[in-house]
C-alpha cells in the first residue's frame, strides 16, 4: 500500500510495522494500525487470523519480533517490565478466557488491581465500587463465589468487571460477547458504548459478532492471515468490495469449504458410538 | 550428530542462564516483600499452606528413619558389645544428613509439586499474564511468597523431622531392643554437637530456596496443555531431587572442611 507512513502521535496507541512469528508460522504480518483516543476501535476477522496476539501486543504482553508500539508518542515495546507498570495501569484487558484468579472469589478477583496498587482504608467504599462494578455486568450478589462455580459466560461478565474496577483510559475486550447470550450480550454492548460516552475511554473490541460490531465501532478493522484487510466505518465495511470481506461479514463459507467437507464428509470410515468405549 | 550435541549444550546452558535471571528477580522480589508488611500476608497464607500442612508428612518421614537406623545397626553394634552406643550412630546420621535430606525430598515431592502444577496452570489459562496486565510484576506477586515462605519453613520443618527420628531411634532402643535408656542418652549427648544440628538446618535453607525456585520456574515456563502441566511436574521434581543431593555434597565438602580448621576430628565410637 503507498499510503503516507503512520506517525507515532497520530494516537494514543500506534503500532508501525509490525511482524510477529511463532516458529515458522507468521501470525502479524507488517500491520500498522493508529488508535484514535476517545473511540471505539473493532477488530474483527477469521478465527486464528492473530487477532488476540495483535492484542496483546498494544499491551506489551508479546514483544514483536519487528516493528514498534506507542503509547501516547512514546515506544513501548521495548520497555522494561518495571518500566511498563505506569503505563500498564492505565489499561484494562479483558481475556478471551476470562482469566480469572481461580484461588480467590470473584469479589478478591475484582479488587486485585485496587489492592495491588493502593492501600485500601476504606472498606465500605470498596464493598460498594464491587457492588457497582458487578451490577454493570450484571453479576452483582456473586460476590463470594469461586470462578469454578460461575458458568463460563458468568466468568467473561466478571472479567469484564475486573478490567474495568479502576477506571482505565483504555480498555482491550477480547471477544466480550462470544459465549453470551443475545440479550446479555446487548447489554455488554451498552456497556462499551456507555464508558466510552461517558468517561471518554478509548476501547479496542475484538469480536466475531457482526450485530454487536456495528453497533459499537466508531472504526472496524478487518484483520485476515495476520494482514489488514479493511479499515473504515461500519458502512464502509458494510459496502467493502473485497470478496474476503463480505464472505465475512455475511458468514458465508466459500466454495473451496464447502468441497472440502464434501470429501471429508465420506471418508469418515465408520462412526464411533458410545459402546466403543465400553 | 555433533550439530546435535552442540544445539542440546545450548539450549541447556540458555536454560540455566534463564534460570539464573529468574532467580535474580525473585531475590530482588523477596527483599522488596522483605520491607513491604503490606505483602506479609501473601507470605503467611503461603506459609500455611507449604509449612503448616507438611509438618505430619515430614515428622512421619522423620521417625522412620529413626526407627529403621535402629533395627538395622543393632546387629552390628551389638556383635561387638557396643549396642549402647546405638544412639550415638542414629542421631548423627539423623540430624546431620537423613533428616535434612529425607525432609527436603518430602517437600519436593509435597511442595514443588503443588507449586508447579498451581502455577503451571496458572500460565496455561493466562492467569499470569493477567496479573501482568494489571502492572504487578507476577514475580513479586506469586514467586517471592512461596520461595520465602520454603525458605523460612524448611530449617524448621528439619528439625522437627530431626526430633521424630530421635524420639523414633529412641523408642525403637529401649523398648523393642532393650538398651539402657540413661546410657543410651549419654553417648548421644557426647556424640551429638549444636554444630551438627545447626548445619543440619542450614542446610534446610538452601534446599527449601532450591525447591521453590526450581518448582516455580518449571511451573512459569510449562509449555500449554493439561500434558504440559504434568511434563512440569515431573521435570520440577527431578530437578529437585537432583539439586538436594548435589547441593547436600556440596555442604558435606565444605562443612567438614570448615569443621577441621576449627576443631579436631572427633571420634563417634
Ligand atoms: N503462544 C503461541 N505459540 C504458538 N503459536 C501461537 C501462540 N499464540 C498464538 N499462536 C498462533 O497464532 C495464530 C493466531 O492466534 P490468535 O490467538 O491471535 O487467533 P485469534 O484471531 O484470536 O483467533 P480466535 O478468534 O479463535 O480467538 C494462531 O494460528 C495460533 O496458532
Ligand atoms: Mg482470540
Amino acid at each position: 500500500m503507498s499510503q503516507k507512513q503512520i506517525q507515532p502521535e497520530d494516537g494514543i496507541l500506534v503500532v508501525r510495522d509490525l511482524i510477529k512469528r511463532y516458529g515458522q508460522k507468521l501470525v502479524l504480518d507488517n500491520v500498522s494500525m493508529a488508535i484514535e483516543e476517545g473511540k471505539t476501535t473493532v477488530i474483527i476477522g477469521p478465527s486464528g487470523c492473530g487477532k488476540t496476539v495483535f492484542m496483546k501486543h498494544l499491551i506489551v504482553l508479546e514483544r514483536p519480533d519487528s516493528g514498534e508500539v506507542y503509547y501516547r508518542g512514546r515506544r513501548i515495546d521495548r520497555l522494561s517490565e518495571r518500566e511498563l507498570v505506569p503505563i500498564r495501569r492505565k489499561f484494562g484487558f479483558c481475556f478471551q478466557m476470562g482469566a480469572l484468579f481461580d484461588s480467590i472469589t470473584v469479589y478478591e478477583n475484582i479488587i486485585f488491581p485496587l489492592r495491588q496498587h493502593y492501600k485500601i482504608t476504606d472498606w465500605k467504599a470498596v464493598d460498594e465500587m464491587v457492588k457497582q462494578k458487578l451490577a454493570l455486568v450484571g453479576m452483582d450478589g456473586y460476590q463470594h463465589y469461586y470462578p469454578a462455580n460461575l458458568s463460563g459466560g458468568q466468568r467473561k461478565r466478571v472479567a469484564l468487571a475486573r478490567a474495568i474496577a479502576l477506571n482505565p483510559e483504555i480498555i482491550l475486550y477480547d471477544e466480550p460477547t462470544t459465549g453470551l447470550d443475545p440479550i446479555t450480550s446487548d447489554v455488554i454492548n451498552e456497556l462499551i458504548l456507555k464508558l466510552q460516552r461517558e468517561l471518554k475511554v478509548t476501547s479496542v473490541v475484538v469480536t466475531h459478532d457482526m450485530r454487536s460490531a456495528y453497533k459499537i465501532a466508531d472504526r472496524i478493522v478487518m484483520l485476515h492471515h495476520g494482514r489488514i484487510v479493511a479499515d473504515g466505518d461500519a458502512e464502509h465495511i458494510r459496502t467493502h468490495p473485497n470478496a474476503i470481506v463480505q464472505q465475512f461479514i455475511q458468514g458465508k463459507v466459500s466454495e473451496a469449504e464447502l468441497e472440502a467437507l464434501r470429501l471429508g464428509g465420506t471418508k469418515f470410515p465408520t462412526q464411533f458410538m458410545p459402546e466403543d468405549f465400553e | 550428530m555433533i550439530e546435535i550435541l552442540g544445539e542440546r549444550t545450548i539450549a541447556c546452558i540458555e536454560g540455566f542462564g534463564r534460570f539464573g535471571r529468574f532467580s535474580g528477580e525473585s531475590f530482588r522480589a523477596m527483599i522488596h516483600t522483605f520491607f513491604h508488611p503490606r505483602s506479609y500476608p501473601l507470605v503467611l497464607n503461603q506459609m500455611n499452606v507449604i509449612g503448616v500442612k507438611s509438618v505430619p508428612v515430614v515428622m512421619a518421614t522423620g521417625a522412620f528413619v529413626g526407627m529403621i537406623l535402629a533395627i538395622q545397626a543393632y546387629g552390628q553394634l551389638a556383635s561387638m558389645g557396643l549396642e549402647e552406643r546405638l544412639g550415638v550412630l542414629i542421631n548423627i546420621a539423623v540430624v546431620k544428613e537423613l533428616g535434612p535430606v529425607l525432609a527436603a525430598v518430602m517437600l519436593a515431592g509435597r511442595v514443588g509439586g503443588a507449586l508447579t502444577a498451581e502455577l503451571g496452570t496458572m500460565n496455561v489459562t493466562e492467569q499470569i499474564a493477567a496479573v501482568q496486565s494489571f502492572g504487578v510484576s507476577p514475580i513479586r506477586y506469586l514467586v517471592a511468597p512461596r520461595v520465602l515462605a520454603c525458605l523460612l519453613l524448611t530449617p524448621l520443618l528439619i528439625i522437627y523431622a530431626d526430633l521424630l527420628g530421635i524420639l523414633g531411634g529412641f523408642f525403637v532402643s529401649v523398648k523393642q531392643l532393650g538398651i539402657n535408656p540413661g546410657a543410651y542418652w549419654n553417648y548421644s549427648a557426647m556424640g551429638v554437637e549444636l554444630w551438627d544440628v545447626s548445619t543440619g538446618a542450614l542446610k534446610g535453607f538452601f534446599f527449601g530456596g532450591a525447591i521453590a525456585l526450581i518448582s516455580c520456574y518449571k511451573g512459569f515456563t510449562c509449555r500449554e496443555g493439561a500434558r504440559g502441566v504434568g511434563e512440569a511436574c515431573t521435570e520440577a521434581f527431578v530437578g529437585c531431587f537432583i539439586s538436594i543431593l548435589a547441593l547436600n555434597y556440596v555442604f558435606a565438602v565444605v562443612l567438614s572442611a570448615v569443621y577441621k580448621t576449627f576443631w579436631p576430628l572427633r571420634p563417634l565410637i
